[in-house]
């Protein structure tokens, strides 16, 4: 049969997550040339089959086919079949610059010449508008939601699909990017290739697509020719068969008390706002995301600082802290329920009774009865699904999750309730569930605040609904006039557009955020010392005193090198001390004067073969046993130096001297060694920041996810990051035999912690994704600088330790201060 | 699959019950008990020395001690961090205890004044992990550095002979059970009750299991994370104090020996790094186990150095241990 070529074929895929059946034996195509819209609600499953067909998920069952060729969880091969996507949560890497992001994004026969890779990006930003106020240089933690929506779209559009999908494109977009969005599918699907549009907004799709299919609760509802369809038969294909889904009856109309009133109540990002929520009723709160419905309602559970007057059953009061609007009666129900309502490894008993826990105290202490009736009368009474309160809350389905959450906020008997998002991710069953308990709260005199971005959960729930723009209230509905199409109106009226907007940042943070500023500081602080020491003693400055000084920096220099480079994919390796100890144990057997050129060579050779398996180990035990780092190293720290000991227990073993000679040779009054350290700094910086094997690296450790969708595989860069920090200590273990001279097992301790110490001064991040091998330079050389400098100065030696504690704490924290301060929301 | 498909029948209550009881029994720090227990017997075979009256006393205020450190060092990472200023806060109380001791000439005063300044140090910490945002093995590390620095300057260098009467509580015995032990089992119990069975305590557990969850149900989480690391550093101090009246002086480097050994127990106990969830009876038994595990090693003839590679094999065993039924469920697919 020759109808036009299929792109993109998927074939009975099923999708299925811990406790929830996401997707179920769904069959989609794309056709070349076809704008194919893939609408649904919320938690329909839309993101879900598109997350199969790029790989990023692996499909339960099923097939998938891209151009005609099989594929299945592998993204690197997808994009390289020509599918790209654009997700509505850009999968973008924050520590990285807009254009590395890109860099990594592209195919690797799309990707350009790194030495040309910012005009590269430019160019790319300015194909989708010249006016555009991205520098792709920029990091990424500093965009706004929607410049970082841009760069995703540029990202897609620069690997010139075959198949493009655009995840709810237009909610994070001002009208003119719309546009301009349109106008590029419209391009796209003129050269041949498709486009698929997922969105809720039915309006929005039969406009632009050519062919639509249907998604509910995580099946097909089947393909239909866009214009075949009218949009009351496309929604009630979306809703199922009864499109009044079951809400419960609103309240009488009549005086009702008021509990809550706002009046002229401001924060951040809504203003002046007076709202009341009366007895028995609840208040549905509507709007464009981010306009300022949830923003007040987060004021009101004291997460954020509003001011103005607020008054709970005419008593005026302050809510300072989420603390405090707790104490008020005031109980919030997050909308983030995996980042901010459950506790993922606590039973359901006690994410049940966390927010009531004071009602089982009985004589000072908990009452784990009282706790265990209260939570057993909980899951029965919401008809919570888990097999008892003992189990994880993590292993139950969202649903499940969200009832207890829910039953716990209602625990601790609140006057007002804030719901943000009652049914996210919850199954059609459970919802109306909600909905009843919801209803019921309300009519036992609670005020209840619901925030929804589903319109018809708003209609069908609200007895009167606010809705928000721009920050501001724009009108109140009620009584009949609370109904889907009004609400919808009144939305699409009052916003036409979102807001441009950017914090803005003062330079100097701007600067100090960046990844060069820690390198000026610390090289300021080098020079600044260095000079103040010479003028208070000369000899600080001369050369014996400086080649001293470099020697030892070299050393912890190249080991500070091994500790960035496992730091950046957010590692830590506290085997390196140890490890650097049993070098020196290692030479003192091989490397002796008395022994031929053969047992030395040996020698050599051993040293770096016990860094390799050291690092290998760490990685084992890291990535196969999934050992915490920190747990990990510390075995093989012990482990490591427990081996040093048994071969030497005391040093002994004088290494041959001319070994030592020639490890100690200077250029001038420059060792070697640091000579050495220098040039691999710069190598290595180069490789990290002009090279795609360290782009891919900062971006692993920067966010894994992303990382995997790039098509970076973690566990091999991963095995190069630990067995590169080992082999890395080796060789700074091998500039340390000419100061240590014996096999010393302990020669190496000092160094695990200085180490960390050096590249937390030198700007590292310990979350991975942040660092530089100059900066570990500079750190190494300013400790070393200031273990020595209280000497000169005649100051005690304790000064040597209340100068290095004083500085890490001023470094660290002025990093983690700038860089807070430069991360949009 | 289990969860969705469940449904709550009568006999649920039931095995609810059955199944409280089990995860009672049964739960990732009970391993340590069975390992402490297979420790013992093994020792009663191969090294029969090590279990007698007199060996056991002389293995528990030092099983003690450390219990006492891993119980400050596991309420830490509970709350998700790490406190690398265990040695400084240990050795700086045990002379400040033995310096205000001589300089007052009172016990009864050198005790709250040390523990107070313990206090401080440990507020500090935790304002620079909670408030200033530094990630805690850094702040603690930059802490330890100033401490070490405060305990050179404190002590000019030299030993101190630890008070008489310190000395003399340190190797007191009530009803036969060393003081030592009497306070670990203090420590244990009231740390234990208090994090399990009251409102502070299930706050805290809420707080080191996701901060911003707690925050959104109205703890106030600063307080908290300030708190622990304060506790914590009460802990070290209390340690510190005691190893400097059993030693008979205060030393500069008291405190160097117990940081990994700390960490250590903790480990081999069962709490895990992921925040939240942990039990201080299980480090506490941890520790016995841990120093049992090194008096059993050196009595069979083998070096400290071999008590050393046999601690780190025994951190790895007791975490893959508790990995294992995860692991073996993955493999099966």
């Amino acid at each position: 049969m020759a109808g036009p070529e299929l792109l993109l074929q998927m074939t009975g895929v099923s999708k299925h997550f811990p406790g929830v059946r996401a997707l179920h034996d769904i069959t989609f195509d794309v056709r070349a040339g076809e704008v194919h819209g893939l609408v649904g609600e919320n938690g329909a499953g839309k993101s879900t089959l598109m997350g199969v067909a790029s790989g990023a998920l692996f499909a339960t069952e099923g097939e998938v086919r891209i151009s005609g060729q099989v594929m299945s969880g592998d993204p690197e091969l997808a994009r390289e079949l020509g599918l790209a996507i654009v997700r509505q949560e850009p999968a973008l890497m924050p520590d990285l610059s807009v254009a590395e992001n890109l860099y990594l994004g592209m195919p690797r026969h799309l990707r350009p010449a790194l030495s040309t890779l910012n005009a590269w990006a430019r160019k790319l930003l300015e194909h989708w508008s010249t006016t555009v106020s991205i520098d792709p240089r920029d990091h990424v933690t500093t965009l706004n939601p929607e410049q970082r929506f841009i760069v995703e779209i540029v990202k897609a559009l620069a690997c010139d699909p075959k198949v493009l999908v655009l995840d709810e494109p237009t909610e994070h977009l001002a009208t003119e990017d719309v546009e301009r969005l349109f106008e590029r599918v419209r391009r796209v699907t003129e050269r041949g290739a498709a486009v698929v549009y997922i969105s809720h907004r039915i309006r929005e799709v039969q406009a632009i697509a050519n062919r639509l299919t249907v998604l509910r609760d995580g099946e097909g509802q089947g393909t239909f020719d866009a214009a075949a369809l009218n949009e009351d038969q496309i929604v009630s294909l979306i809703v199922g068969g009864d499109l009044d889904r079951t809400f419960p009856d609103k309240a009488v109309p009549g005086a009702h008390q008021t509990v809550l009133a706002t009046r002229d109540f401001s924060g951040p990002g809504f203003s002046k706002v007076s709202l009341q929520v009366r007895e028995g009723e609840i208040l549905g709160l509507a709007g464009i995301d981010a306009n300022g419905q949830r923003e007040f309602m987060r004021a009101l559970a004291g997460i954020y600082r509003g001011t103005g007057h607020v008054a709970i059953q005419g008593r005026e009061v302050d809510i300072r802290s989420s603390q405090g609007a707790n104490r008020l009666g005031i109980s919030y129900l997050p909308g983030d329920r995996h980042r901010e309502g459950i506790f993922p490894e606590l039973a359901v008993r006690e994410n049940f009774s966390i927010r009531s826990i004071r009602d089982d105290v009985r004589g000072g202490l908990i009452s784990s009865r009282s706790e265990d009736r209260r939570s057993d009368q909980a899951i029965r009474q919401f008809a919570v699904k888990t097999p008892n309160g003992e189990t994880p809350i993590q292993s139950l389905s969202g649903g499940n999750q969200q009832k207890v959450v829910l039953s716990s906020v209602l625990a601790a008997k609140p006057k007002v309730l804030l719901v943000d998002e009652p049914t996210q991710g919850v199954d059609v069953g459970a919802r109306a569930e909600i909905y009843k308990i919801l209803r019921e709260t309300a009519r036992s005199g609670v005020a209840v605040i619901v925030v929804s971005s589903d319109a018809q959960e708003v209609a069908g729930l609200s007895d009167h609904v606010a809705i928000f723009s721009r920050g501001r209230i724009v009108e109140v509905l009620s009584g009949d006039r609370v109904t889907e199409d009004n609400i919808t109106a009144s939305v699409l009226k009052s916003t036409e557009q979102r807001d441009k907007h950017h914090k803005s940042v003062g330079a100097f943070w701007k600067w100090a955020a960046g990844n060069v500023a820690p390198l000026a500081m610390v090289a300021f602080a080098i020079v600044a010392v260095g000079g103040a020491a010479g003028l208070y003693n000369p000899f600080y400055l001369s050369p014996r005193s400086l080649s001293g000084m470099m020697t030892l920096a070299a050393t912890l220099a190249m080991v500070g090198y091994g500790q960035q480079l496992l730091m950046l994919v957010g590692g830590i390796d506290l085997s390196v001390g140890p490890l650097m100890g049993l070098a020196q144990v290692v030479a003192s057997f091989f490397l002796l004067s008395d022994l031929g050129a053969g047992t030395q060579a040996a020698g050599w050779i051993l040293i770096f073969g016990v860094a390799l398996v050291v690092g290998f180990v760490n990685w084992a035990l890291v990535e196969g046993l999934r050992l915490h780092p920190m747990v990990a190293t510390l075995a093989t720290f012990m482990a490591v130096q427990a081996i040093s000991l048994i071969l030497r227990p005391t040093p002994a073993g004088m290494i041959d001297g001319t070994i030592m000679i020639a490890l100690s040779t200077k250029i001038g009054i420059f060792p070697v060694t640091f000579l050495v350290a220098v040039a691999l700094a710069v190598v290595l910086e180069f490789t990290l920041y002009r090279r795609g094997l360290g782009i891919a690296l900062r971006g692993l450790g920067s966010r894994p996810e992303a990382a995997r969708t790039a098509g970076i595989k973690p566990a091999t860069a991963r095995l190069l990051a630990y067995v590169g920090c080992s082999v890395l200590a080796g060789a700074a273990a091998v500039t340390m035999i000419s100061q240590v001279g014996i096999g010393d097992p302990r020669a190496g301790l000092n160094y695990t912690l200085g180490s960390i110490a050096a590249i937390v001064i030198g700007g590292a991040s310990l979350f991975g994704g942040r660092g530089s091998f100059i900066g570990a330079l500079l750190g190494a050389i300013f400790i070393v600088q200031v273990n020595s400098v209280t000497v000169f100065l005649r100051l005690g030696q304790e000064w040597q330790q209340y100068l290095m504690g004083v500085l890490i704490l001023a470094a660290v924290a002025l990093y983690s201060k700038s860089r807070e301060k430069v991360v949009q929301a | 699959m289990n969860a969705v498909t469940m449904t709550t029948d009568p006999a649920a209550g039931r095995s609810a019950a059955s199944q409280k009881l089990r995860n009672l029994v049964f739960n990732e720090f009970s391993w340590i008990w069975g390992g402490t227990i297979v420790l013992f017997i093994v020792c009663a075979f191969v090294a029969p020395g090590v279990v007698r009256m007199a060996a056991i006393s002389t293995m528990l205020p030092f099983a003690a001690i450390l219990a006492i450190t891993a119980v400050g060092m596991t309420i830490v990472i509970q709350q998700r961090g790490l406190d690398m200023s265990l040695p400084g806060a240990m050795t700086i109380a045990g002379l400040l205890f033995a310096k205000i001791g001589f300089l007052t000439g009172s016990t009864l005063l050198a005790v709250p004044l040390t523990l107070a300044i313990a206090l401080a140090i440990g507020i500090v910490n935790g304002l620079l992990v909670a408030k200033v945002n530094i990630t805690p093995i850094v702040a603690t590390l930059a802490t330890n550095a100033i401490l070490l620095g405060a305990i050179r300057t404190i002590s000019g260098g030299s030993f101190m002979t630890a008070p008489e009467a310190l000395a003399d509580f340190s190797h007191a015995k009530l009803f036969g059970v060393p003081m030592t032990l009497v306070l670990a089992l203090l420590f244990i119990i009231v740390v234990s009750v208090v994090t399990k069975r009251t409102v502070s305590g299930r706050r805290f557990v809420a707080v080191g299991a996701n901060p911003a969850a707690a925050t959104a149900a109205g703890i106030p989480i600063l307080r908290y994370q300030v708190a622990t690391y304060a506790v914590a550093t009460m802990c070290f101090a209390v340690a510190g104090m005691l190893f400097t009246g059993f030693i008979g002086s205060a030393s500069q480097t008291a405190g160097n020996d117990y940081l990994l050994p700390a960490i250590a127990a903790v480990i081999v106990g069962g709490t895990p790094f992921s925040g939240g969830r942990g039990s201080v009876i299980a480090s506490g038994v941890a520790a016995l186990f841990m120093t049992q595990l090194g008096q059993m090693v050196l009595a069979l003839g083998a070096p400290t150095s071999v008590q050393l590679l046999v601690q780190a094999l025994a951190i790895i065993i007791a975490v893959t241990v508790r990995h294992l039924p995860g692991l073996l469920r993955m493999l099966r697919g």
